[in-house]
């Protein structure tokens, strides 16, 4: 894939990938090298200029509502949680769900589940203000996962959080990847990073090189450039 | 939690933002409410003297500026009365005067004693005037109870000082709170011999009022028809020209009001423009944010058009009592003031919202989440 921006500047420069279903994947590299542009071609919040995204064999490209892919197939986690910040920590779990086939009553059950499993039981009346910056993160987190996404996108989850959040935070994605989620993690913290089956190293908009830390044949990374 | 409670949770949130497009539909809401029930007040009054008689039908002068400048000669009124299928047809001359503070436009009806039960006129009290008589009057039950007058009191009234000689019941509220004098004595206060406002048409049995009417119109055509208050703007332009101007200042305060909800509505756009990329970018389509942004406006809506109404009970209580108001101006609420209050909020807010949900719907989320 090519990410091309004004005046020729590349994001992504050409880069082939390949993720197998239930892998947990660090993609790290130094700030400005298209971590987060790729991530946001998966999630399909952005189109790549060339090339393309397959999900389950399918080009993004000729998915006619790609609101429900996000909806649906993916959860995304951002640095900066991005949550709501008026509405109190249940809704911010419910928000996604709004649209699927689940009732008011279902959403309900399924947000203080999800806020029970990142250890946030009897906050959920909170406003996102009153958390600290490791429990909005968890929050943001259960929002990801409500609507049981197949593939579960982090974007410097732990960025902004301190060592013990983020150590809990990490835990979460492991204990999410063990029940067979797919996990692709973006950091440039290769500390967080070790804890991925498989990290891809990227720099200038390129994949330039992959460990893979458990690997089997079937998820040794494609490296290098297309 | 249901989407109208996020909703809900959404506007309380931004209060400030919530009470100013509120305020701006509330106050669209009241002028529209207050101008349409004060307006069809001023109608049902003015349209009222043509309910009086128990006529099927009133004939007036056609295209006259004010009802009570309806004028019927002798003539016209005996080419009336040669129409086939009018029974009868009774002349009245119809004036206003102002007795006292409390009553700046009272209605007085000059008719001859001999039309009087034809005219639905019951005596309850004493007797009718002489035919001749030019200091007789009689009294409406309303009108007499409002001034403290029976019969055989003084009332000064055309020019005189008149006896009233008996108290009368039309069943009719407005006709009730009127005095009726001899014709040729109104005729000749007013400098109007042998004219009358308004003819009252009683049809021949069996003949159907619109045949008739039919006729009247074919065959005077200086004059016209009026079966219902509706039909009143035939006979006075005024209260054309008081819709027409009703009209176009609800058309104006629409359009204000969208123009006020539309720009809080950008604002809040950008204001709220990371938001809306984060709820796109986790799977809201764009008829759902769409949905909610209409969604809260509505609400508003709803709100500012119950108060709006609100006020506007409280704006025309004022008015009634304002000195210059007082007798003249009878608020009016009808259904339709109702219909109009909603109509106007909901309008002016989905053509105010109209711009700032498409530019939602159009927004791409990564650019909207990075959005400062």
């Amino acid at each position: 894939m090519v990410k091309a921006y004004d005046r020729g500047f590349r994001a992504l420069d050409g880069i082939d990938l390949r993720i197998d279903q239930g892998e947990f994947v660090a993609v790290t590299g130094p700030s400005g090298c298209g971590k987060s542009t790729m991530l946001h071609l998966i999630a399909a919040l952005d189109t790549p200029t060339s090339g393309a995204v397959l999900v389950d064999g399918k080009d993004l490209r000729s998915v006619h509502d790609l609101s429900a892919y996000r909806r649906n197939y993916v959860g995304l986690v951002f640095q900066l949680h991005n949550l709501l910040p008026n509405q109190p920590v249940l809704a911010n779990v419910e928000v996604v769900m709004f649209g699927t086939h689940r009732s008011a009553h279902e959403r309900r059950a399924r947000a203080l589940d999800l806020l029970a499993r990142v250890d946030l039981a009897g906050r959920e009346h909170r406003l996102p203000a009153q958390l600290s910056g490791g429990e909005r993160q968890r929050v943001a987190i259960a929002r990801a996962l409500a609507n049981e996404p197949k593939l579960l996108l982090a974007d410097e989850p732990t960025g902004s959080l301190d060592s013990v959040s983020a150590r809990h935070v990490l835990e979460l994605f492991q204990s999410f990847h063990a029940e067979g989620m797919t996990v692709v993690l973006v950091t440039h913290d290769h500390g967080i990073a070790a804890a991925a089956d498989r990290i891809v190293e990227m720099r200038d908009g390129r994949i330039i090189g992959g460990v893979a830390r458990t690997g089997t044949a079937a998820t040794v990374p494609a490296v290098g450039p297309a | 939690m249901a989407f109208g409670r996020f909703l809900l949770r959404g506007l309380w949130a931004k209060k400030a933002r919530s009470l100013g497009l509120t305020f701006a539909i509330t106050f669209a809401v009241m002028t529209v409410v207050t101008l349409e029930v004060t307006s069809s007040g001023l109608e049902q009054s003015a349209a009222a003297v043509v309910t009086i008689g128990k006529a099927d039908f009133t004939v007036a002068q056609k295209g006259v500026n004010d009802l009570l400048s309806s004028s019927i000669d002798r003539g016209e009124l005996a080419r009336l009365r040669a129409v086939p299928g009018v029974q009868r047809a009774i002349g009245v001359l119809v004036a206003t005067e102002r007795i006292n503070a409390a009553n700046p436009v009272f209605i007085e009806i000059g008719i001859n004693p001999a039309d009087l039960a034809a005219f639905g006129v019951t005596v309850v009290a004493g007797h009718p005037f002489a035919p001749t008589a030019t200091d007789q009057v009689m009294l409406g039950w309303r009108a007499a109870s409002n001034l403290g007058l029976h019969v055989g009191s003084r009332f000064h009234a055309d020019g005189t000082w008149n006896t009233v000689t008996g108290i009368y019941s039309t069943g009719n509220s407005f006709g009730d709170s009127a005095a009726m004098f001899p014709l040729p004595a109104v005729q000749g206060y007013n400098r109007l011999p042998g004219t009358v406002t308004l003819a009252f048409v009683k049809d021949d049995p069996g003949v159907s009022v619109h045949t008739v009417t039919a006729r009247v119109d074919h065959e005077l055509p200086e004059l016209t028809t009026i079966q219902t208050a509706s039909q009143f703007g035939r006979a006075d332009l005024n209260l054309v020209y008081l819709r027409a101007a009703v009209t176009g200042s609800t058309i104006l305060a629409i359009v204000i009001g969208a123009v006020i909800v539309g720009n809080t509505m950008l604002l809040s756009l950008f204001e709220r423009t990371r938001e809306l990329g984060l709820l796109r970018a986790v799977g809201w389509t764009r008829r759902r944010v769409v949905g909610l942004l209409v969604g809260e406006s509505l609400v508003l809506a709803i709100l500012g058009a119950a108060v709006g109404v609100g006020l506007s009970f409280a704006v025309t209580a004022l008015l009634e009592r304002l000195p210059a108001l007082v007798g003249i101006l009878h608020a009016n609420y009808t259904t339709s003031a109702f219909i109009r209050a909603l109509a106007t909020a909901v309008g002016m807010t989905i053509l105010g919202s109209l711009y700032p949900s498409v530019r939602a719907a159009l927004l791409v989320p990564l650019r909207a989440l990075n959005y400062d």
